[in-house]
């Protein structure tokens, strides 16, 4: 049956995580996005409080990448049928990036590292990666795809790998890497032969201080500021065959890109359903503002204008969550739901950048002041539209989806 | 009859001014935008060009480039850097107050303390706090004897606390409404004027702004500004003025962010294929292209009609501004978003630009001040203020 309502556990889960954000996230956000970093501290604190959180039990966790204690590796990689671990989990993200997306992009977990590890790793390689988060400390994954030369093209990635007895050699850089200088480890994309494409392509696991490699540059950027965003260098960097995410078993086929790319599956709603947070808060924010001058600009025609901006922006937050859950259900449901991630992560990152200028324009000058949250959110959601897939390749994974013939495009 | 011809005059500046903004201008517009202030030597510069009073009459010591010459420059200098562009002019919104709102007498006497090569204006319209639901102003000017009283604060003054003429607006004490507004022109700073601290914003951070709180500032009579057809009239029109200017400065940054965005995109290889060639990204530099012409047209038929003294010159400006706000602010998004990750990250301007026009958008009149001024003029609704921005809903940086 059709409903959009949320079970009693979903709606403790979210009113628990709210508190949280409220209180612990939004009061923080300003000054560390000033100070560029989230201190580790803070971030020891976070993740104890995080640990409190409800299970949900059974199927209804929160992964551990999103601030649940979560599947400890022992899980099958891929949800079964009838669970309702995506729409938990996009119900506390929402929250979370409510709070601040910077922060939640900064929490001790494997992020979006843990995917890939999740459907492409052994279950030995599953318990090794992920074990390393039950140990006391902060701990983070990362994801290391886009290099200098290759981000939406994620076939042409350059950075080689060669098999020289029980070791992988990798050369190569990576940029724009979330975390990717604190993490433990992160999952590097490389090729044994760009000219094979992407049956050439393979996954590993690199672990930090591994001989080799270093980080080099950490950006500075519009948004996100509290987010580390690294560029990792691997020179002649030995990683044990080990590390080689599924074995070679997994790259026989197709199946080895397929695993990157199903990644995408499951983190574009994710990534949707932050930018409709951070949408959701600058309405919210707007809303109240606009509401408070109300009665003295009843008589206004500009109050209707303004008003009719706010509006707007609501029916926008909402349109945009629904096609996150609906593609989260999908997941859930074990349907492929490539087209509709593809779909809520485009719609919400583009109507989330729409509320956010929106934001700044109802609150005029108030919008622009740097002490003021708006300010912030109209800096941070614009990466929304780039990473994990720019606005133009949703298009394409659509297009490609509901075109009876594929341009060569 | 229907031209788009520039006089070689118009020509000649306008060469001469990108050249200036694309040597001068747009390699430092990051390192002074960290640095959160111009160089003096820049503003040297440009008052060495001639950049000072561009719209003022060559009779009142202005360059007498008219608002259409005036247009070419603001565009052509935002293109190199539109917080630059806007910090190195020292007078900034000043003379479009006293040139509308001063007798001539008074825009002639008032206007020499902004012919020296460093001297900076400012005009002070908003107020932070709870505003008055039908305009006017919280700021009161008293009388007594001969001269004005001024008490109260304004806020997001652009060179509030540095500028030498500043024009503050305020209400006569015991009116309401905007009929009771009037000009007041500070003499110098103004004893019992201060700035609180620099307003830290969004974009066009090199642009400096501070509120200022009057504390019985005295302000000699002669230097209260009425309006020749009373204040509203004034307001609107110096409104225009400034609206033009800043249309035509969103121009130059969506013309800049545009040709970075085709430069790029022209060199980025994905998929075996230049980027550009990508029929999603084609279609999306076509656009803005469109986009930034649409805008200039509308910025230059409303800067041609204010210079005639047209009718229809204030619908004008008000349709001009929202087409170049709006253009702007998709041609600067597309302009990061056509860069991939390298326009979130700050090696290149293009998130710079993302920021700057927003922060444009809320110098001088909203678009919903346009909005409202422009179906006043088309006789649609009716506004007491005709569209002037109102502080307690919406402030706007002045
Ligand atoms: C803050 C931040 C965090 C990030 N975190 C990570 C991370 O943790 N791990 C990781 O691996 N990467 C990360 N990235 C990188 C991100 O995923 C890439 O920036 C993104 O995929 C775009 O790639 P690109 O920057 O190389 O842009 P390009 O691929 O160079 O794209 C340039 C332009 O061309 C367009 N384009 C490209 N191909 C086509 C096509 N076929 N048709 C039409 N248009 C096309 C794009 O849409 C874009 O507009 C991050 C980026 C940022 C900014």
């Amino acid at each position: 049956m059709v409903d959009f309502t949320l079970t009693d556990k979903q709606r403790e889960v979210r009113a628990l995580i709210h508190g949280f954000a409220a209180t612990v996230l939004r009061p923080n956000a300003l000054a560390f996005d000033r100070a560029h970093c989230v201190p580790d501290d803070f971030l020891m604190r976070l993740s104890m409080m995080a640990r409190a959180f409800p299970s949900g039990g059974g199927d209804a966790e929160l992964p551990s990448e999103y601030g649940g204690q979560g599947d400890s590796g022992a899980k099958p990689a891929a949800p079964k049928k009838g669970s309702q671990a995506q729409r938990f989990t996009l119900i506390g993200a929402e929250e979370m990036a409510w709070g601040d997306a910077s922060i939640l992009l900064c929490m001790p977990g494997p992020g979006l590292g843990g995917p890939p590890v999740r459907f492409m790793g052994t279950p030995e390689q599953r318990a090794r990666f992920f074990g390393v988060f039950q140990t006391p400390g902060l701990h983070f994954g990362a994801y290391g795809l886009t290099e200098p030369g290759a981000g939406s093209d994620v076939s042409g990635i350059r950075t080689s790998c060669r098999k020289d007895g029980a070791t992988w050699v990798l050369n190569g850089r990576k940029c724009y890497i979330t975390n990717g200088a604190r993490a433990d480890w992160v999952v590097i994309f490389a090729t044994v032969d760009p000219a094979l494409g992407r049956a050439g392509q393979r996954a590993f696991v690199v672990e930090r201080g591994t001989p080799g490699f270093s980080v080099g540059k950490i950006e500075e950027k519009m948004g996100l500021r509290a987010s580390e965003t690294a560029e990792l260098v691997l020179e002649d960097c030995r990683v044990p065959e080990a590390n080689l995410l599924g074995g070679e078993a997994l790259y026989a086929g197709k199946e080895g890109f397929m695993g990157a790319m199903k990644t995408f599956d499951m983190t574009r709603p994710l990534v949707g359903v932050m930018a409709v947070g951070i949408a959701r808060a600058a309405f919210e924010y707007t809303r109240d503002f606009v509401r408070e001058n109300y009665l003295l600009a009843r008589p206004l025609p500009r109050y209707a204008q303004l008003a009719a901006m706010v509006a707007e922006m609501g029916r926008l937050v909402d349109a945009s969550r629904l096609l996150c859950w609906r593609a989260a259900w999908m997941a859930d449901e074990g349907m492929p739901n490539a087209k509709e991630a593809s779909m809520a992560k485009a719609y919400a990152a583009r109507a989330a950048m729409r509320v956010c200028a929106d934001a700044v324009q109802v609150l005029g000058a108030h919008g622009l002041e740097k002490h003021q949250l708006v300010e912030k959110w109209y800096r941070d959601i614009k990466v929304y539209d780039i990473f994990e897939g720019t606005a133009q390749i949703q298009r394409i994974v659509i297009a490609k989806r509901i075109l009876r013939e594929v341009p060569t495009w | 009859m229907i031209s788009f011809e520039l006089t070689e005059e118009q020509s000649l500046v306008r060469e001469t001014v990108r050249k200036f903004a694309a040597d001068e201008l747009r390699p430092v517009a990051r390192t002074t935008e960290r640095g959160g202030a111009c160089p003096r030597e820049l503003r040297g510069r440009a008052a060495e060009l001639g950049l000072g009073l561009l719209d003022v009459p060559e009779a009142q010591g202005g360059a007498g480039l008219g608002l259409l010459g005036a247009a070419l420059v603001h565009e052509e200098l935002a293109f190199g850097d539109a917080g630059l562009a806007i910090a190195i002019l020292g007078p900034h919104a000043a003379p479009a107050a006293l040139v509308e709102l001063g007798t001539p007498e008074q825009a002639a006497r008032l206007l020499d303390r902004l012919a020296a090569p460093q001297a900076r204006g400012a005009i002070a319209w908003s107020e932070s706090g709870p505003g008055l639901p039908l305009g006017g102003f919280r700021t009161t000017a008293r009388r007594d004897g001969d001269d004005w009283i001024l008490d109260g604060e304004k806020a997001f003054v652009v060179n509030g606390g540095v500028a030498e003429c500043v024009v503050v607006f305020a209400q006569d004490a015991g009116t309401t409404g905007w009929s009771g507004a009037g000009a007041f022109v500070l003499d110098g700073r103004g004893e019992g004027a201060t700035a609180g601290a620099r307003c830290e914003w969004l974009g066009l951070e090199v642009v400096h702004a501070a509120p200022v709180r009057l504390a019985g500032v005295r302000v000699p009579g002669r230097d209260r500004l009425a309006g020749a057809g009373g204040f509203v009239v004034g307001a609107q029109r110096m409104f225009a003025r400034i609206a033009i200017a800043n249309a035509a400065r969103q121009v130059g940054l969506a013309r800049a962010a545009y040709e970075s965005a085709l430069a790029y995109t022209q060199d980025r290889v994905a998929f075996g294929k230049v980027v550009a060639h990508f029929q999603a990204v084609s279609f999306t530099l076509a656009e803005l292209a469109m986009e930034v012409d649409a805008a200039r047209w509308m910025v230059w038929r409303a800067a041609a009609s204010f210079d005639a003294g047209a009718e229809g010159a204030l619908l004008h400006a008000a349709q001009a501004a929202v087409q170049a706000n709006d253009a702007a602010w998709r041609v600067a998004d597309h302009g990061v978003q056509l860069l991939g990750g390298a326009g979130f990250v700050q090696d290149h301007l293009a998130e710079k630009r993302m920021r700057d026009t927003k922060t444009l958008a809320l110098l001088g009149p909203s678009d919903q001040d346009h909005l409202v001024a422009a179906s006043c003029a088309l006789g649609l609704t009716e506004d007491a203020g005709a569209g002037l921005p109102i502080s307690a809903l919406q402030p706007v940086v002045t």
